[in-house]
């Protein structure tokens, strides 16, 4: 937008492919759609191009290399403030009318604005995006249910892509929301994927309301800016002599709204009641949409605030903005925490988790945001120095949250997967499922006293003895008994083809239609669903799989550390950035210790239901049968699994490269001041040995909340050793026998607990959706029923009356048609007789 | 010579008995003989008025009105025809399809 001072440094020619990046997943998605039509269950479809997610696969490493060859550029270059501007194509430009005799010329297009931020999460998007597509394959094609209609899947899944990665490399606040919502509307066909499933229904719409009502004020607050600025160009806005030309209030007021719009987005308090019920999507999804990526766009609306609150005209100015920030972050830390302590269900803790991890990335950029906005930091190093790195720890939380928790959703479909799997093993061994459509083809024959030989015969035209899915489907429909479209057939065909040959003969049907004959659908559907209501998701029905799933418990173990804050692994060194930035601020603003002190807390909370999740999935003995028969997953999920868990163990390595300093400063690259080794050395040294004594004692408390206090009590309550004859993994020993140690010696009862009103109430989302409903039903229900009646009794009401009055007096009218010509004629005469009388009396 | 006031006083007579007819009689025939009463009603005053003020408009009118009497005569007895032919009944009471 807003052509003006656009300043084109193409940095290098790789940034002339980075276009692409978007365009590749966006042609993709009709591509994908289209073939998964033309092709739906046709083998080689199936089996070679897994219903379109080699497709996806293809084009999701075409874009990562893209992203890759772009990043290279960026890390090795320093000196110079890297940012870089291509301008992609010019959309629309209109003439406004500015109030006077002359017009302003503003043309729309579209371009890539790339400085680090973008470059560190374009790296997080197009990384994960193909990690959980390689999951998705393992995960969506081994599962019946999906059978037929993963393209669909892997359709909406790439558009999602196309969505998060031009949402990074946009360079106005026009195209990020246009890209935001296209997320949005892929995060909702997602969700609502298995959408015969009224919850999951229920839930897609959910996620969209909730989520719109952020984007309202959003755009509210787009239209703000570009009151303010006359154009939402990252160019433009972020010029700091523009900047110093907008009132400071003003803007205030329309940052703000913009930050409702990420509260949306990113599920923050209280906003966040459709991120838990949005698990009923795929676990790919989850792991993508609600964990990886989607949710940090919020983050990034957030992030992207950073120039304005560091502009010299806006100091001290935006502070209350940013303490409100941080203050959401501290809630939702805490709040989601609190709730994760009782969830049951293995995804709605690590949906609760993320919430409450987001939320610290808030406050972390709360606390960045009000440091560079009130520190001196354009001319004093050390207050420089303290913006970036402050800024960076929020980042660099935002890197090691979206890993450890991608692939924390990873494991859980992982073991979500074969959970159910070994409970269909165990209990449906012989069971087929048998479509509805057979049951009306079956009463179809009784009534018309038909053998199934003799409707064979009926059908099968080439009188080849064999039907294929074509002549099956025109039976079906010339019988009247099901019109079905081709795609919707593969249940069918699969229900009575026995062998699998693809084709259809006489002793194949006769047994299908035996079956199931003299009963109907409900009946037998019923008697399959009774013992249905297994949840694989449910933790109640897991326990000691360390043995069985040593690659996922390995990689749920790794992520649930980095999570928690534990030393030395991936989130430890951002976390405790967090942490110790909320406090440096507290000590400056009094009203930031509340956001400190909850982050602080939540800390403890964090290393308490991390551990319990994984004690309670991979401990101690098996709950259930179910989980005594959990086998290994398949090839394709544990790539990911074991690529995510180096890449989080690493952390030490991207803290030692500088990460922190690197992420939010374009003048800064990688390893630019020490090397790795010294880098490593000095992130240590400030960790454990800060020399100031403050801080020095903030790290020993909060690693002792979150590494001792935290896992300690989980360890005391869940899990247990492994059965005997079970053998684990060598590093999961000294946690087995730790926790059998613990739980042996300190066990404690917490039933008390568990029975009492919090507890209640943390398992009812402390009442969230209760309020939400009933706040709709008193205020938004109330009001429409008054409305409703406002307009059946005024609106309508009027248009009634004059309806039935104006029908009423023509039905007293038409009294005087009697059809009688004499009447007319009496009629005619009286009245000229009267005009003449009138006429008369005029004139006299 | 009569005086006009007679011949006026006539005219309104033979008017108000072809009025009263055309409302009160059943028979279709006997409604338009009562029109064409009224209407030489009308040129009886026409042609008094005419030789009253010695002016030949009168005359004139009543040429006219005689003629489209003639012709209206004509139509109305096809309508009665085809009235007959439908209802097989000219009786107007029989008629009233317009009714309501």
């Amino acid at each position: 937008m807003g052509s003006t001072g656009t300043t084109e440094t193409i940095h290098s020619s790789v940034i002339e492919f980075a276009p692409y990046i978007v365009f590749l997943p966006m042609i993709a998605f009709p591509i994908i759609l289209l073939f998964g039509r033309l092709f739906n269950g046709n083998k080689v479809w199936v089996s070679t191009f897994k219903e379109g997610g080699i497709f996806a696969l293809v084009t999701m490493a075409t874009s990562l290399l893209l992203a890759l060859l772009l990043i290279k550029d960026y890390i090795g270059a320093y000196g110079d403030d890297s940012k870089s501007a291509l301008h992609v194509f010019d959309w629309f430009s209109s003439a406004m009318w500015n109030g006077g005799a002359t017009t302003t010329e503003i043309s729309f297009g579209f371009g890539l604005y790339i400085d680090h931020i973008t470059v560190m999460l374009l790296f997080i998007a197009s990384f994960l995006c193909l990690l959980i597509n390689t999951f998705a394959i393992g995960y969506m094609n081994t599962d019946p249910i999906n059978d037929n209609r993963n393209h669909r899947f892997y359709a909406e899944f790439v558009l999602f892509c196309a969505g998060m990665l031009g949402m990074i490399l946009a360079d106005s606040f026009l195209w990020l929301f246009i890209f935001w919502e296209l997320m949005g509307l892929c995060s909702y066909l997602l969700i609502g994927f298995y959408y015969e499933r009224p919850s999951a229904a229920y839930a897609a719409k959910k996620a969209f309301l909730t989520t719109r009502v952020g984007d309202v004020f959003l755009m509210v607050g787009l239209a703000m800016l570009w009151h303010l600025f006359g154009s939402l160009d990252y160019a433009v806005v972020f010029d700091s002599d523009n900047i110093a030309a907008v009132d400071p209030a003003s803007l205030q007021w329309a940052l703000g709204m913009m930050f409702i719009g990420a509260v949306g987005k990113s599920a923050q308090f209280p906003l966040h009641v459709w991120l838990p019920d949005a698990m009923e999507g795929p676990t790919p999804v989850s792991a993508l949409i609600h964990a990886a990526t989607m949710v940090n766009a919020g983050l990034y609306l957030v992030a992207r605030m950073f120039p304005f609150f560091g502009a010299e005209a806006m100091h001290g100015e935006l502070v209350d903005l940013a303490f409100i920030i941080a203050s959401i972050g501290g809630i939702t830390a805490v709040m989601a925490a609190s709730i994760a302590f009782v969830q049951m269900d293995l995804k709605k803790v690590l949906a609760y988790s993320t919430m409450s991890q987001l939320a610290y990335i808030f406050t972390g950029l709360g606390c960045a945001l009000w440091l560079a906005n009130s520190l001196d930091w354009h001319h004093d190093d050390d207050a420089h120095y303290i913006v970036i790195i402050a800024f960076g720890a929020a980042l660099f939380h935002l890197f090691n949250h979206a890993m450890a928790k991608g692939m924390l959703f990873m494991a859980s479909g992982a073991v979500i997967h074969e959970v159910h799997h070994a409970h269909h093993h165990l209990h449906h061994d012989d069971h087929h499922h048998t479509p509805k459509e057979l049951y009306m083809l079956s009463d179809y024959l009784a009534s018309k006293k038909l053998s199934t030989f003799e409707f064979f015969k009926t059908i099968d035209l080439d009188g080849s003895g064999e039907i294929d899915m074509f002549e099956f489907q025109t039976a079906l429909k010339n019988t009247e008994v099901a019109d079905l479209p081709p795609w919707e057939m593969g249940d069918l065909m699969k229900a009575v083809d026995l062998d699998g040959n693809g084709t259809i003969n006489v002793p194949e049907l006769d047994i299908v239609l035996a079956k199931i004959k003299g009963k109907t659908y409900e009946e037998h559907e019923h008697d399959h669903h009774h013992d249905d209501h297994f949840d694989a998701q449910s933790m109640e029905n897991m326990g000691g799989l360390a043995s069985k799933m040593p690659i996922t418990a390995t990689a749920m173990l790794v992520g649930s550390l980095s999570i928690m804050g534990f030393p030395l692994i991936g989130g430890f060194w951002s976390k405790e950035g967090i942490i110790a930035n909320a406090w440096r601020v507290g000590l400056e603003d009094p009203r930031f210790f509340f956001p400190a002190a909850c982050v602080l807390l939540g800390a403890a909370m964090t290393g308490f239901y991390m551990s319990r999740m994984w004690l309670k999935t991979f401990a101690g003995s098996p709950n259930n049968e179910v989980a005594a028969h959990v086998g290994p997953t398949n090839t394709w999920i544990k790539i990911p699994l074991f690529t995510l868990t180096f890449v989080t163990l690493g952390g030490i390595l991207f803290a030692g490269m500088g990460f922190t300093h690197w992420a939010p400063d374009s003048g800064y690259a990688l390893m630019s001041e020490k090397g790795l080794f010294e880098g490593i050395g000095y992130e240590l040294g400030h960790a454990f040995a800060n020399h100031d004594m403050f801080f020095f004692t903030l790290t020993y408390i909060a690693i002792f909340l979150g590494a001792i206090v935290g896992p300690g009590l989980a360890l005391s309550l869940y899990g247990g050793a492994l059965d005997e004859g079970e053998t684990a993994k060598p590093w999961f020993t000294p946690i087995l026998m730790l926790n059998a140690a613990i739980k042996g010696r300190y066990s404690w009862d917490n039933s008390a607990f568990a029975t009492s009103s919090l507890s209640r109430a943390l398992q009812n989302r402390l009442y969230f959706d209760h309020y939400y409903d009933m706040a709709m039903l008193k205020i938004v229900a109330a009001f429409s029923l008054k409305a409703a009646h406002a307009d059946s009794k005024f609106i309508d009401g009027a248009i009634k009356t004059i309806e039935s009055t104006s029908q009423s007096a023509s039905t007293s009218l038409r009294k005087l048609t009697t059809g009688s010509a004499r009447d007319y004629i009496l009629m005619a005469a009286v009245g000229t007789l009267m005009l003449f009388a009138l006429i008369w009396g005029v004139m006299a | 010579m009569i005086d006009p006031s007679w011949v006026s006083g006539l005219a309104a007579l033979l008017f108000i008995i072809g009025l009263a007819g055309a409302f009160t009689r059943k028979n279709a025939i006997i409604v338009l003989m009562c029109i064409e009463l009224m209407l030489n009603a009308a040129n009886l005053q026409f042609a008094a008025a005419a030789v009253h003020h010695g002016d030949t408009t009168g005359w004139v009118y009543t040429l006219f009105a005689i003629a489209i009497a003639a012709s209206e005569v004509a139509i109305g007895l096809a309508i009665f025809l085809a009235m007959y032919g439908k209802h097989e009944s000219i009786t107007l009471d029989d008629v009233n399809v317009l009714k309501n």
